[in-house]
């Protein structure tokens, strides 16, 4: 087996709130990629997601745990080390009106990451913008506009040319789908396959939408107030989630082919608060399945078959799975 | 009995650009659909087709530049476009509810969300505050609030997103509507909370025997939970028909466009026609609005565009609609382009 390009262990993340009381946004947090490898990050607002993917790409501070990085450990590195690090690992972010800078000229932005990175000449670094612009589907056209004469699937497309601009062996993808339609959304889709197949850089692919990330993705992680609470081959978690709670986010995504039976259980409650996190399994206030060792005891990863593992006290006696009722 | 009729709606933007040239937007071009009490018809587009603009063209929430320039909508049988402000205010919040994407923004954050229902349902009856307490306190019942007691002493900003949508949902039953317009009522909220919304919305449509709006750009969301479908391009519904038929044949080329990006419908690797840029309002093509994008466009597109009705209740406004071939792979249409 390859060497994962990125391994997390244990990693935490609190925001003081005043007092003495903390966001517990990211709780002792395992995970690892492969070189090419996509991790699809799944979870609902508030589970952390963009918390877990800003602190791998150092940019901003874990509290507990560590995380290694191309064999090198980058928990505490010092900012100006970081730095040149960025060179292989990239983020695209959500909101690709605000990720650019609307002043700027196509071409400088999509030139920016390789002024910084790279030693080019002019025409070497102008022959690089036109390769990338073709790689991701931009006319060369719209090279010399500037953000606000560009769509949001073409601006996501710039933001991507940034990334993958210096070869980086990680990109994080901060939902980079949500905020387009549809039909520019498939575009985006297919282009991020592409890029991953040619360039073998790892993907962490964070989305709350899971016909998306399905596609995309190698291995998915589901992310429920902070932890994960179970990762899995796609094919695997998809076709026999273990964890209550990806029963129910699983059930509660509708396809769009209404002659699909869906079968839901629909969770009752909210997400509690981060702040005052349940004691015992953090699912359990939520649980259809919740025995009354849930309320105490926290449980460790259990394994569930090859490569999927998950994280329920009910798993040995296979109490786990809720057997829902037919509905429409 | 048919409860909402629109026909042939337009409207437009009007405004002045900086030479004092007039510049007319036309946002909706010629919308008609009509809906029946106890059931749901979703509206889904891209963002700027017109959805919510439909909505709010029904329920005269236009504000300048904004106007209705023809058309009509008639509710029961009565003109809502040109009844008076006074008549549409006693309309809006009693026989016509609407619940919009952004509870929280929706709710006034210096009154208690038990009085903001009172105080709904006592503007339209005028009855005593007394009666109007207990509505309301049933109203949170039946939205599935716990605790509806103290729940109506508390604030919005108290409430988490999917309470205050339960919330908004409760202040539009408040006065028994017959039409209820829910304009992206879960867009902002976690897909479990979604699931308890729209089962919500499903149950109380059959429960009041009311006719729901529903506007959303989730196709699975339509797929399940609305009985009708209206689909919209450009400010015009493109295909409309019963939810089962269009999923399952759509004929106009851009819905089916629009169902083949689905990620379920989605094969990584085919060609297919890209998104493009939505077409411009101020200046759009004679004919169909699509022609720039559609593999099928001819010279005929130019043409006033026919709504062919492919099978009983379900239009299409296409040319070819009815002709296209079943099913047919769109990456046979592209090539054909390319040809």
């Amino acid at each position: 087996m390859t060497q994962p390009i990125l391994t997390v262990r244990g990693l935490c993340k609190r925001f003081p709130v005043g007092g003495d009381r903390f966001v517990n946004a990211v709780n002792r947090v395992d995970l690892s990629i492969a070189p090419g490898e996509t991790l699809g990050m799944v979870g609902e607002s508030g589970s952390g997601k963009s918390t877990l993917g800003r602190i791998i790409l150092r940019l901003c501070e874990p509290t507990q745990g560590s995380i290694r990085f191309d064999g090198q450990d980058i928990t505490r590195l010092p900012k100006g080390r970081v730095r040149p690090l960025r060179r292989d690992m990239q983020m695209v972010f959500q909101d690709p009106w605000s990720a650019l800078n609307p002043r700027m000229r196509i071409r400088d932005l999509i030139g920016e990451p390789l002024k910084l990175h790279m030693r080019l000449s002019r025409s070497e670094r102008d022959d690089r913008i036109e390769a990338l612009a073709r790689r991701v589907s931009l006319s060369s056209a719209c090279l010399n506009r500037t953000p606000s004469n560009l769509s949001g699937g073409q601006l996501q497309r710039v933001c991507i040319a940034r990334a993958i601009a210096t070869d980086p062996k990680l990109i994080v993808l901060d939902e980079p789908t949500s905020s387009l339609d549809l039909s520019v959304r498939a575009g985006i889709v297919e282009l991020l396959n592409e890029i991953c197949r040619q360039s073998r850089a790892a993907l962490l692919f964070i989305s709350h939408d899971l016909g998306t990330v399905r596609m995309i993705s190698d291995r998915i992680a589901v992310l429920y107030l902070g932890e994960v609470v179970e990762q899995g081959r796609a094919e695997a978690l998809f076709g026999s989630p273990a964890h209550p709670y990806t029963q129910a986010l699983l059930s509660a995504h509708l396809p769009t082919d209404p002659t699909v039976k869906v079968s839901r259980h629909v969770l009752e409650g909210e997400v509690p608060s981060p702040i005052a996190l349940p004691p015992g399994c953090k699912f359990h206030t939520r649980c259809p399945v919740a025995i009354d060792r849930c309320r105490s005891i926290v449980p460790e990863v259990h394994r569930v078959s090859t490569g999927q593992d998950a994280r329920c006290l009910r798993i040995p006696d296979g109490g786990n799975i809720y057997h829902r009722k037919q509905t429409a | 009995m048919t409860l909402l009729a629109v026909k042939d709606l337009h409207t437009h933007f009007v405004s002045r650009d900086t030479d004092n040239r007039v510049r007319v937007a036309k946002a909706l071009n010629g919308v008609s659909f009509s809906l029946d009490a106890g059931r749901i018809l979703g509206i889904v587009g891209e963002t700027g087709a017109g959805k919510s603009l439909t909505a709010q063209s029904v329920v005269g929430l236009l504000r300048p530049p904004a106007r209705i320039v023809a058309g009509s909508v008639a509710f029961e049988g009565r003109e809502l476009t040109t009844m008076s402000a006074a008549e549409l205010n006693g309309m809006r919040g009693g026989e016509i509810a609407m619940v919009v994407q952004n509870p929280r923004t929706s709710l006034d954050p210096l009154t208690r969300v038990g009085d903001q229902l009172v105080r709904l349902h006592r503007v339209h009856t005028g009855g005593p505050r007394a009666v109007s307490q207990r509505r309301a306190l049933e109203m949170m019942e039946a939205v599935g609030i716990p605790d509806p007691v103290s729940r109506a002493r508390s604030w919005p900003h108290e409430l988490s997103g999917g309470m205050a949508q339960r919330i908004l949902l409760a202040m539009a039953l408040m006065n028994g509507p017959k039409l209820l317009i829910a304009d992206e009522p879960t867009t902002g909220l976690d897909v479990t909370v979604q699931a308890q919304i729209l089962d919500l919305l499903r149950d109380l449509t059959a429960q009041f025997n009311m006719a729901t709006m529903m506007i959303t750009h989730d196709l699975g969301v339509v797929a399940h939970f609305c009985d009708d479908i209206a689909v919209m391009f450009a400010g015009s519904i493109v295909e409309s028909g019963p939810v089962r038929a269009v999923f399952t044949g759509p004929e106009h080329p851009y819905t089916r466009n629009l169902i083949s990006a689905t990620p379920e419908r989605f094969r990584m690797g085919e060609k297919r026609i890209s998104g493009g840029q939505p077409p411009d309002l101020y200046n759009l093509p004679p004919g169909c609005a699509l022609q720039s994008r559609c593999a099928h466009t001819t010279d005929m597109c130019v043409a006033t565009v026919p709504n062919i009705e492919v099978a009983p209740g379900h239009l299409a406004l296409c040319h070819f609609a009815g002709q296209l071939a079943e099913n047919e792979p769109v990456k046979d249409q592209t090539e054909r382009r390319r040809a």
